[in-house]
């Protein structure tokens, strides 16, 4: 069998970041790579570089032995190197056909006029479409579709560039059970054919199902590839960690007070979002709520905030029933929410420190309805102090802050509201290390001071880190709880993988 | 330096004093007094319906329908007051039909914005549409002909003077004050601002949100309405082709104030400095003996220089 990719000390480097650091490999050829590795571990970099999006500092790369310079993703589809990415980029109210030959319609001529050639493009999709087994219509609208038939017309999209490499990123991420077999028997057939497949989960038991060898990275470098038939998912595990896969977090002491439930959540279900979730957060407790992407925790705190509707259940804040929540009322009682994407929807960018550090507090500060900058001011400043904002004056645009400072911007814009409970949705994202640090000890001081959190986060090591108990949740149901002391990463690792 | 920089903060100030300093000398009879009332004078009415439109297009959305709005209420109010007259004497006639025209404006605005609420409807539609709604019913209301119903002495509201200033300045004055105070010191005008940078940001930072919008759209209702009232006043009449075309008028006063057409930011004071700006420079053109045709141009293009300047400095006060 000859080697149909190979690379060669293949590096990236952002200003003092390497993001792949020497990557040397040879991807054998009608075979299934899964790319393993926790964020950041430089896998979506590797798969970026392939596909031409970024080009390497150093380092080559070859395509059945003829080396490849890619400057952008259209000269990689050239090489019959084609991506599939986590989003779908499909045009909604356009046809399958118009959607897989988009910008390449087939054209015919007439009277010296081009023009598209309708008939063409019908036939070739359908061919196409029953090559893969498909039973969707040329001419169906992909608004239509379900998300699980969108991906496989994302794929048949692919195919159309007859590729030799195709790269899967997270193809399953949006998908269903039964969608997820239907992609799986079609990436099958795609192997026999002789496509060799690259493909990125956070799912390990596909990887069982679908993968041939599974590559592992950690910190941009190649850790090593194994056979899937020939390894275990807890060694895929401490290949991704490391040393710390062991280690249990340093001891904290618990502030929670197991007699004072503040908020209770009885049968909470929005389909398919997440189902029948019940749970209590206790006075004073840091409860992290942990799972794979799309497992419903952020779903879940939105519908508490009262930002999205949920179809049944109960929400109890302090022993009262909460009938219609939404954002305003739960702000006045005291709830708090830090959105997982702060860029887009914690913040107004265009607007002052100073404003978004008073937006939640508004209507506190003015019962009247009547507010001045002055009246605003010791808000501001007790949070700029407090959290360590690193500002030149509270009049400049929010923007102008880095990332993790814009975030305890977030932060101080609600602990101006004095909140009796907090939901911290993915705060240390986008973030660098010592900020984060700080934003952990924020949490971790106004805990002290009575106040109730729930800390979701992706990053499986700061749910063991900050969380005094941790609930898991998979495909949208609350599995069960963990105790963060007696745990370790590989254990919760796995209970969010696979269950308990 | 710092004169550069104020320069930078306050480019239309400054363009309106250097025009104001030109026209002094260039313009014969600009520089009078009687000429300069009359400048303001004109400026009222528009000038009004450009501070409830600030709030409006800083809460971002838009209101197309007020020239429309303006001819209804001249003539919802003369029409009530020839009904009423005879019965409750002129006074209260007038009274009653300017707050009837005042709640109806306030009435549409509160449902036009329960319409972007509820069915999302955009209110650059949903306006677009009542400004040919509001025209068909000021023209039902007066079946084509004006409705003369008002008393001579109606007509101190829109053209006389109280301590040699025209009284609708004292009007306007007035309403600059209420917009600047509600934009600036109250939690409604902050959340006009977060409602018009960042609606999803707002909404989950507690802020009633359709609530901000609703007030701005209903309030500029209450303002239109206002400056109808004026108008029938200055022509003693209720008539269905007043303020036509108002629309571009007030909307381009409060972008050359510096008002972004995406919400979010702006000031009153910027509106009102766009406002002067128009009414300065259509007044001189007509002294100038500019050709009608040519002041339009002019006003277009000047429109274009204004937001292309407010751009391009905003960047360099960024970088």
């Amino acid at each position: 069998m000859s080697a149909i990719v190979e690379t060669q000390g293949l590096t990236k480097v952002y200003g003092n970041v390497v993001a792949l650091d020497k990557f040397t490999h040879r991807f054998e050829k009608s075979r299934i790579h899964a790319l393993m590795g926790k964020n950041g571990s430089g896998k979506s970099t590797l798969v970026n570089v392939l596909a031409g999006v970024v080009q390497p500092t150093s380092g080559q790369m070859s395509l059945n032995g003829k080396d490849m310079h890619f400057s952008s993703p259209a000269d990689a589809l050239n090489a019959n190197v084609v991506t599939v990415h986590q989003e779908l980029s499909l045009v909604p109210e356009l046809s399958v056909a118009e959607n897989i030959y988009l910008g390449r319609m087939p054209k015919s001529h007439f009277l010296g006029i081009s023009k598209i050639d309708w008939t063409s493009a019908r036939t070739k999709t359908k061919i196409l479409l029953e090559d893969m087994k498909l039973e969707i219509g040329p001419d169906a609208i992909i608004s239509s579709l379900s998300v699980g038939q969108q991906q496989t017309v994302e794929i048949a999209k692919a195919m159309s560039f007859n590729p030799s490499l195709l790269l899967l990123d997270e193809p399953t991420s949006a998908l269903a059970s039964k969608e997820v077999e239907m992609l799986f028997r079609l990436l099958r057939r795609l192997r026999k054919q002789g496509t060799t497949m690259m493909y990125i989960s956070h799912r390990m038991s596909e990887l069982a199902e679908i993968a041939d060898t599974v590559t592992v990275l950690r910190d941009g470098k190649h850790i090593g590839t194994v056979e899937m038939a020939e390894t275990t998912n807890s060694d895929i595990v401490d290949m991704m960690f490391g040393n710390v896969a062991h280690n249990r977090p340093a001891e904290r002491v618990s502030q929670a007070d197991p007699n004072n439930a503040i908020l209770k959540v009885q049968g909470l279900s929005r389909k398919p979002a997440y189902e029948d979730v019940s749970f209590e957060l206790f006075k004073g407790e840091v409860l992290g709520i942990a799972g794979m992407l799309g497992a419903g925790r952020t779903e879940v705190l939105r519908s508490i905030f009262g930002a999205d509707p949920f179809d049944s259940g109960e929400i109890i804040v302090d022993g009262q029933k909460i009938k219609d929540p939404d954002p305003q009322y739960m702000t006045e009682i005291g709830l708090g929410y830090t959105p997982e994407n702060r860029k887009e929807v914690g913040l107004v960018q265009a607007h002052s420190i100073h404003n978004n550090l008073s937006m939640a507090s508004l209507r506190q500060n003015a019962p009247l309805g009547i507010i001045t900058k002055a009246a605003e001011r010791p808000g501001v400043i007790k949070q700029v102090d407090n959290l360590h904002i690193k500002i030149d004056s509270a009049e400049d645009p929010v923007s102008s802050l880095s990332g993790g400072n814009q975030q305890k911007v977030v932060f101080g814009n609600w602990m101006n509201t004095n909140p009796k409970i907090m939901f911290f949705d993915e705060p240390s994202r986008g973030v660098d290390v010592q900020a984060k640090q700080q934003i952990f000890k924020i949490i971790w001081d106004q805990a002290e001071k009575g106040l109730s959190s729930i800390f979701v986060s992706t990053e499986l090591e700061e749910m063991l880190e900050v969380c005094d108990r941790i609930l898991i949740m998979r495909e949208g149901r609350m599995i069960g709880e963990l105790d963060p002391s007696q745990t370790t990463l590989t254990e919760l690792y796995t209970a969010c993988m696979e269950g308990l | 330096m710092q004169i550069t920089q104020f320069f930078r903060r306050h480019p239309m100030e400054i363009i309106l004093i250097v025009m104001f300093i030109f026209l002094v000398f260039a313009a014969p009879g600009f520089a009078t007094v009687n000429n300069q009332l009359n400048v303001l004078r004109n400026i009222t009415m528009q000038g009004i319906i450009a501070f409830g439109m600030t709030m409006i297009i800083v809460s971002g959305e838009i209101d197309l329908s007020i020239g429309s709005g303006v001819a209804f209420s001249g003539c919802v109010t003369a029409w009530i007051t020839r009904e009423l007259v005879d019965v409750t004497g002129p006074f209260f006639a007038i009274t009653m039909g300017a707050l009837t025209a005042m709640a109806i404006l306030f009435g549409i605005g509160v449902l036009t914005g329960k319409l972007r609420q509820h069915f999302n409807m955009p209110t650059f539609i949903t306006t677009l549409g009542l400004l040919t709604v509001l025209s068909g019913a000021a023209n039902l209301i007066t079946d084509g002909f004006p409705i003369t119903s008002f008393p001579y002495e109606f007509n101190f509201l829109g053209s006389g003077y109280l301590f040699g200033i025209p009284f609708p300045v004292y009007i306007f004055i007035t309403l600059f004050a209420l917009v600047y105070f509600l934009m600036n010191y109250t939690s409604f005008g902050r959340s006009l601002y977060a409602v018009g940078g960042n609606l999803e940001a707002a909404r989950l930072s507690g802020i009633d949100v359709w609530k901000t919008k609703t007030l701005a759209l209903g309030l500029t209702g209450v303002f239109t309405a206002i400056a109808g009232v004026l108008i029938a006043s200055q022509i003693l009449s209720g008539s269905a082709s007043a303020a036509r075309g108002w629309e571009l008028d007030v909307i381009s006063a409060v972008i050359i104030g510096g008002t972004s057409l995406f919400g979010g930011k702006g000031t009153v004071r910027g509106t009102l400095i766009g406002v002067l700006f128009l009414g300065v420079i259509v007044n001189g053109m007509t002294l100038m003996n500019v050709s009608e045709y040519w002041q339009y141009v002019v006003r277009g293009g000047l429109i274009i220089g204004a937001v292309w300047m407010n751009h391009a400095l905003d960047r360099k006060v960024k970088a």
